[in-house]
């Protein structure tokens, strides 16, 4: 008996929302990343895990383009045009940032705005782009809220009244408000009380589903990556050892590193 | 008939780099096929690799060798060398696997979980939670537990809210492992029912069954792993 | 305005050239205004230079003005809408005595007119300058303390920021609580901080058949809005920008459109509101205007009688 085998992929839309290609960051003699290169399809999560000093935030800085790479290329494709993210304006890549894309950081602090309101941290981005109605910014941001699980009588106050898991849903929302394609997130459950993240992530992992966002998230944390990611790089001094999807890269971790992370863990 | 699945020259073996590179070969030349409509139950002593074998049909493990062609939308596709989202997409459409243990999403009701495989195919929020209350009660699970996260679930309870998830809306393809392990007589009838519905309804299925009565039910053919073992 | 170089006035002292800066300075200044000129809104930098005041007295208007007039020029300057303050006075000295000026109060004969925090209240003409005095030229300084960024925020229009922050007014108070440099959007394009004016002088901007001229002394910025160009006040659409309005009008030439100042009158709460606009304010008395408390108001000597 024969069957006539398809090439892998061709029912799927062709063209990845990410290319990267060769992506490497040295500093100095010292590895930051070196060689990186994937694609990342509309609605699909990659987690980057390893341990401290593995690359895995260098690499996340230099996908983002906050950081330039000494060497490689990062296509993202959005309405029309794929854009080479090194090559476009800073103009360009700002407005990317606004809008297309978002950053989730593991400080809250980092990604919010300490003295604005609740309210007017999701309605930057809105205002950002145009939105001049302050009745509707204000409905909008109310919806964010209530998504993000934040009682909308909060709406007013400033975040330094928040606690930590309500700051960082609060960037949660802030991010996401703009409805972007791609979003990167550095540890976004790093610093949380373990019954925090829980909620965090899970609240992640519908937020995901529902807009059908693509994401990348560095994370050392192999429990998260499992509930959040479909797809896993690991990384170790700065060089990708290992990658597939998740579940099979957790339970059956071909590389030495990846075996010696997955049987240091209690369970995942 | 359809062939779901084609397994051909699959070998396993684990290595494990940090316990001096010990290699543990598992099977070697694994060749068979499922048909839809199908229920090949996997024999072979405890650590034959059965588990094994059914999570590399699922795209858990990877075989060390060999190509496995699942039926597709139509069209079969190497589970072995596709690409992950082409894998995800395969799980969601055609691929169901059914452990004895269910994954416990933190704050995710049972009935979110059983409803979700509808939700993910496209079903109407009403008809997704019409049919997984369903499914929920012919498993007898009681009803004041249905909008609670099966955290603090019995290992029963927990067991049967995963074949409800699994069996809401059979997958053209069901891995099917140890299901029935710590279910009373009763609930174990409903899941061979289960089992023989999807079956009847075209289900190609693949099962590991430890009951021996279970099997002789569920079965229409079987397979001994223990058979590809000695030339690994 | 003439390029004048050579004799100094009377009493003017013969160590400084004409109206007090050397030529070169003068000229780099006018460079500055040319480019602010052609590019309304944006801010120029500037060397700004030491003058014999300090810092924070309107020494970025005194530049400009320095720059720009000419003996043939006449010069109003006020200073919280009034010409008699101390600030007034002395700028309006200083130029009499540096640039042989001839200066006014009437703000129709005024060819330049320097201000802090107004606008006179007379329509201004063509041919007019106004010369502003600014303490803090960058309005998204508050909001954003980093120079770089600022810039860059400038430059690519990013503007959001700046509706944040009325996003939060309206929150906090229930409208845009902010009363005076209300931030405008000049010829659609660079958002401007207009100076410390009050917002009720904001309209006056749009589409002005004067010239408009910014100098911040200290932060060493010039700007400017050329005649007939449309100056925008920030806003919401379910939230428009408003000029404040009073009950009451003004005590002593019953003016009901201009803007008014409060003067408590003893410690028992008794109080008027007067133009703060004063020469506006005698125009309209000369021409047979009463407010309601003028007779009180002469009688606690607030106004000269025989003036009014």
């Amino acid at each position: 008996m024969t069957m006539h085998v398809a090439p892998p992929d061709a029912a799927l839309d062709p063209d990845p929302l990410l290319s990267v290609a060769g992506v490497s960051r040295f500093y100095g003699e010292r590895i930051g990343c070196a060689d990186v290169s994937f694609d990342l399809w509309p609605g699909e999560v990659l987690g980057i895990v390893g341990e401290s000093g593995s690359g895995k935030s260098t690499l996340l800085r230099c996908l983002a383009g906050i950081d330039k790479p000494d060497a490689g290329e990062v296509l993202f494709r959005s309405a029309s045009e794929p854009l080479d993210i090194y090559s476009v304006s800073e103009q360009e890549r700002r407005r990317l940032m606004r809008t297309a894309w978002g950053i989730v950081h593991q400080n809250p602090r980092d990604g919010l705005r300490m003295d604005v309101s609740a309210g007017g941290n999701v309605g930057e981005r809105l205002m950002d782009n145009g939105a001049r109605h302050y009745g509707q910014i204000r409905e909008t941001a109310l919806d964010w809220l209530s998504r993000v699980e934040i009682s909308g009588n909060r709406i007013d106050d400033r975040p330094r009244q928040f606690s930590g898991g309500m700051q960082q849903r609060l960037q949660i929302a802030r991010v996401l408000v703009s409805e972007p394609k791609l979003v990167f997130m550095d540890e976004p459950t790093g610093g949380l009380d373990v019954s925090v993240q829980a909620r965090l992530l899970d609240l992640l992992r519908v937020l995901v589903r529902d807009l059908g966002l693509a994401a990348i998230i560095v994370t050392h944390d192999l429990a998260v990556a499992r509930l959040l990611t479909d797809r896993l790089m690991v990384m170790k001094d700065g060089l990708v050892v290992e990658q597939g999807l998740t579940d099979q890269v957790l339970d059956d971790p071909q590389h030495a590193y990846t075996q010696l992370l997955t049987s240091a863990v209690l369970s995942v | 008939m359809t062939t779901m699945i084609l397994v051909e020259n699959v070998a396993k073996t684990f290595t494990l780099h940090n316990q001096g590179g010990v290699r543990l070969p598992v099977f070697d030349n694994v060749n068979f096929s499922v048909e839809a409509g199908e229920a090949l139950v996997l024999a072979g002593a405890s650590g034959a690799g059965k588990s094994s074998l059914l999570r590399i049909l699922y795209g858990n493990y990877r075989p060390t060798a060999g190509s496995i062609s699942i039926t597709h939308a139509g069209r079969a596709i190497d589970i072995v060398a596709a690409v992950p989202r082409t894998v995800l997409d395969i799980r969601r459409r055609t691929l169901g696997f059914v452990s004895q243990f269910l994954r416990v999403i933190p704050r995710v009701s049972a009935l979110d979980i059983v409803r979700d495989p509808l939700l993910a195919r496209g079903a109407s929020a009403e008809e997704a939670s019409e049919r997984a209350k369903a499914m929920l009660a012919r498993l007898n699970l009681p009803e004041r537990l249905w909008h609670l996260a099966p955290a603090t679930f019995s290992g029963g309870e927990q067991q049967r809210v995963n074949i409800a998830r699994s069996f809401v809306d059979p997958s053209p393809i069901m891995l099917i492992d140890e299901p029935t392990a710590s279910l009373d007589a009763a609930n174990r009838d409903v899941v061979v029912e289960l089992i023989s519905e999807a079956r009847a309804a075209g289900s190609a299925i693949v099962g590991i069954f430890h009951d021996e009565a279970v099997r002789e039910r569920v079965a229409t053919r079987y397979l001994d792993i223990t058979d590809f073992r000695k030339a690994a | 305005m003439t390029i004048h170089q050579s004799i100094p006035g009377e009493d003017a002292k013969p160590a400084y050239n004409y109206a007090y800066l050397d030529e070169q300075t003068k000229r780099m200044i006018r460079r500055a205004l040319l480019k602010a000129v052609a590019v309304p809104g944006y801010q120029v930098p500037f060397g700004s230079r030491e003058m014999p005041l300090a810092r924070g007295w309107g020494t970025g208007g005194i530049q400009i003005t320095a720059a720009i007039i000419g003996p043939d020029d006449k010069l109003k300057v006020i200073d919280q809408g009034a010409d008699d303050t101390t600030n007034a006075v002395s700028i309006r000295r200083f130029f009499e005595r540096t640039a042989d000026a001839t200066t006014t109060e009437a703000t129709e004969e005024a060819t330049i007119i320097q201000t802090r925090h107004r606008i006179p209240e007379a329509p201004l003409t063509t041919g007019q300058i106004m010369v502003y005095q600014v303490p803090q030229p960058e309005p998204l300084r508050k909001l954003e303390p980093r120079e770089l960024e600022t810039r860059k925020m400038h430059a690519w229009a990013e503007y959001g920021l700046m509706q944040v922050k009325l996003y939060e007014n309206i929150a906090r108070f229930g409208e845009v609580t902010t009363t005076y440099d209300y931030p405008v959007s000049v010829n659609g394009r660079y958002v401007m901080a207009p100076s410390p004016i009050p917002k009720f002088d904001n309209p006056k901007m749009h589409m002005s058949p004067a010239l408009q001229l910014f100098g911040a002394g200290r932060e060493k910025r010039i700007y400017a809005v050329p005649p007939h160009t449309s100056v925008k006040s920030l806003d919401f659409d379910d939230h428009p920008f408003r000029i404040q309005s009073w009950t009451e009008p003004c005590g002593l030439c019953g003016a009901k459109d201009s803007y008014l100042d409060e003067v408590v009158l003893d410690d028992l709460g008794n109080r008027m509101f007067v133009c703060s606009d004063s020469h506006h304010c005698e125009t309209r008395r000369d021409q047979g205007h009463r407010g309601p408390m003028l007779g009180d108001a002469s009688t606690l000597h607030l106004v000269d009688e025989a003036k009014s």
